[in-house]
């Protein structure tokens, strides 16, 4: 009997979290796909017609649209760019930096113990002298300083799980060091540093205080969002809704690349 | 092809040397193996061949030019790692023609030398395969035709055999061996493996604590192991120590142990003076069974009997000290029993208990 109990609440228990968890998510998606007046009705609809308008509204609408383009721009940019500095000096960190290397790791992880709120109103005055404040380029350089500390921090295990037998059987070759990285340790590392990639999108994409505080007109789409958020009584609940589906969707899908990929490496198993 | 020669060779991390003034020479095509317990320097030593490691001191000549601050990829030699290191981004056909293609070797001699080193080693039928889905020793052979395909002026293996099962280590080992009779490229091969060096080498380097302590011929290294430490670390069984005390007779030179007592070939060590202080070294093969009144015949109580198929080890206790032997009449034997045994004087070692250096006259033949 008691084992009986035990195997329900076994099944009970995960179902009523993932249930809680799923809820506001789920009832976000329909709520993207009602109308305004299915939505603000006393007792909730889960039958209703269901329309694309708050997306065409969103897509339309001039704000949300820039700040979509806004976040695609910045996101990329940071991550490339932060992928283009990062990597090489993880591999450099994995590899050659002998008696510092732990201190270099340590002192680019700690760029990412203040809190931004610290760096964001320094960041303010620096920008407005240096003229680069509400500019898509002031952006991406603050998001670089966490963008490269993550990638490093997430690419040097990467690299050294790289066999370093196989880099010295390049050099043996005649490979100088660059084309050892470039031909032998980055498609090695390649599962492992898309990861980190993936990641440090996810944290960009989601960034809000830093994009809120340093761009006013070149606001990004969680900036946008939010300010939609404080309209006031006449919220349009939809268009949030509609407005978060498509916030969400981009590291959705990354998250989803991601677990494949650690998937068939699990799988695979190491060799 | 060609001869290395390693001069004053220094290798250090931060100020605490691991190889001190190390002089080596290896003729050319001699495959020699870098013999030695696990830290002894072997690795560090082929990797400083290898141009791998960077040395501290001394110089590096392989076929009389100075290659000690070339990087690995000019000193045209070629390397087998124990881990295989093999591309696993690359199929086996990749992997082995990497380094022709690399210096842009016309693509149908490529092909006519990948052709030519897969057939030697029978990888035909894995060409298109990545290296993940093949047999550890498939990997192996991958990893040789990679070294091979490139005709280098040496060939360097480290601990190649290692991750192989007893088996298939013994049947590559016989292949390598070939191998080398065919190309006759100079080969240093690091093992700590003795068997494995006394069945492949041409010439053992036996290394201890960054130190050579014998080179010589397999045979060499056997029957007249240049200190205690080679006697012991050479040879399956492991050879038997006791501590002895000589004294001159008219007959002769006599070891004595308590009540063992063995008699000395005068002429083998001249040195030996009456009351010195010697360590004997008595190999279980060199002792068989005998009558109790023999030469040099030792009398024991059978502890334990160790059957290895042809022959047995017999591990006898005398006077306090454990004694083996080997003998193929091993299965009429009994724990208990009570047996004779008998070394030959010409067989027997004799070191310095202070130095561990043989005492055998360097002037006497083998």
């Amino acid at each position: 009997m008691g084992k009986l109990i035990g195997h329900a609440a076994m099944r009970i228990i995960p179902a009523v979290l993932v249930v809680v968890a799923l809820g506001p998510i789920f009832w976000t998606v329909l709520g993207a796909f009602k109308e305004l007046r299915d939505i603000v009705t006393p007792i909730p609809k889960l039958v209703f017609e269901p329309t694309i308008d708050n997306f065409v509204t969103i897509l339309r609408n001039p704000t949300i649209r820039d700040g979509l383009l806004n976040s695609v721009v910045v996101v990329s940019a940071t991550v490339l760019i932060g992928a283009l500095l990062g990597i090489p000096a993880a591999h450099a960190l994995a590899r050659y930096a002998r008696r510092w290397g732990d201190d270099i790791q340590f002192f680019v992880l700690s760029l990412r113990f203040m809190p931004p709120v610290a760096i964001a109103i320094p960041f303010i005055v620096i920008y407005l002298d240096l003229g680069i404040y509400d500019t898509l380029f002031g952006l991406v350089l603050v998001y670089l300083t966490t963008s490269v500390s993550t990638i490093i921090w997430l690419a040097v295990p990467a690299f050294e799980s790289v066999p370093r037998d196989i880099e010295e059987a390049a050099a043996m070759e005649g490979c100088p060091p660059w084309e050892v990285f470039w031909r032998f340790s980055l498609p090695i590392a390649a599962p492992s540093l898309f990861g980190a990639l993936v990641f440090t999108f996810v944290l960009v994409w989601n960034e809000l205080l830093l994009a809120l505080t340093l761009a006013a007109q070149n606001a990004t789409l969680p900036v946008v969002a939010a300010s939609i958020t404080s309209l006031g009584k006449e919220v349009p609940w939809g268009v949030i809704n509609a407005a978060t589906v498509l916030l969400v969707l981009p590291p959705l899908v990354f998250i989803g690349l991601l677990m494949g990929l650690l998937n068939s490496m699990v799988r695979s198993g190491p060799k | 092809m060609a001869n290395i020669s390693c001069t004053d060779i220094v290798k250090a991390y931060g100020a605490h040397p691991v190889i001190d003034g190390l002089n080596l020479e290896i003729p050319d095509h001699q495959f020699v193996v870098f013999l030695g317990p696990s830290g002894c320097g072997k690795s560090t030593m082929l990797r400083m061949i290898a141009g791998l490691e960077d040395v501290t001191g001394g110089t590096i000549e392989i076929s009389d030019e100075d290659v000690t601050t070339l990087p690995p990829g000019e000193r045209d030699v070629a390397m087998v790692f124990q881990s295989y290191a093999l591309y696993p981004h690359m199929s086996v056909a990749d992997n082995i023609t990497f380094g022709l293609r690399r210096q842009s070797v016309a693509r149908d001699e490529i092909d006519r030398r990948l052709n030519h080193v897969a057939g030697l080693l029978g990888l035909e039928p894995f060409l298109d395969r990545k290296p993940k889905n093949l047999s550890g020793g498939q990997q192996q052979r991958v990893a040789m035709a990679r070294a091979m395909i490139k005709t280098p002026k040496v060939f360097l293996f480290d601990e190649p055999l290692s991750n192989l099962d007893a088996k298939l280590r013994e049947k590559l080992r016989t292949e390598i061996r070939k191998i080398h009779l065919s190309l006759k490229t100079t080969t240093i091969f690091v093992t700590h493996d003795q068997l494995e060096a006394m069945t492949i080498a041409d010439s053992i380097v036996l290394m201890q604590s960054g130190r050579i302590e014998q080179i010589g011929t397999p045979d060499e290294i056997f029957e007249r192991p240049a200190s205690r430490f080679v006697a012991d670390f050479i040879g399956t069984p492991a050879m038997n120590f006791l501590q002895a005390k000589i004294s001159v007779d008219p007959e002769g030179l006599l070891a004595t142990a308590g009540e063992i007592a063995l008699r000395l070939s005068p002429e083998m060590f001249p040195s030996l003076k009456d009351g010195s202080d010697v360590e004997l070294g008595l190999r279980p093969s060199r002792m068989d069974l005998c009558e109790p009144d023999a030469t040099n015949a030792l009398t024991g109580h059978v502890v334990l009997v160790e059957n290895m198929g042809s022959e047995g080890q017999i591990i006898t206790e005398m006077d306090g000290q454990e004694i083996s032997f080997v003998t193929k009449e091993f299965r009429r034997l009994q724990p208990g029993q009570t047996v004779h045994f008998a070394i030959h004087p010409e067989h027997i070692h004799v070191f310095d208990p202070k130095t561990g250096k043989s005492l055998r006259s360097p002037d006497e033949t083998l």
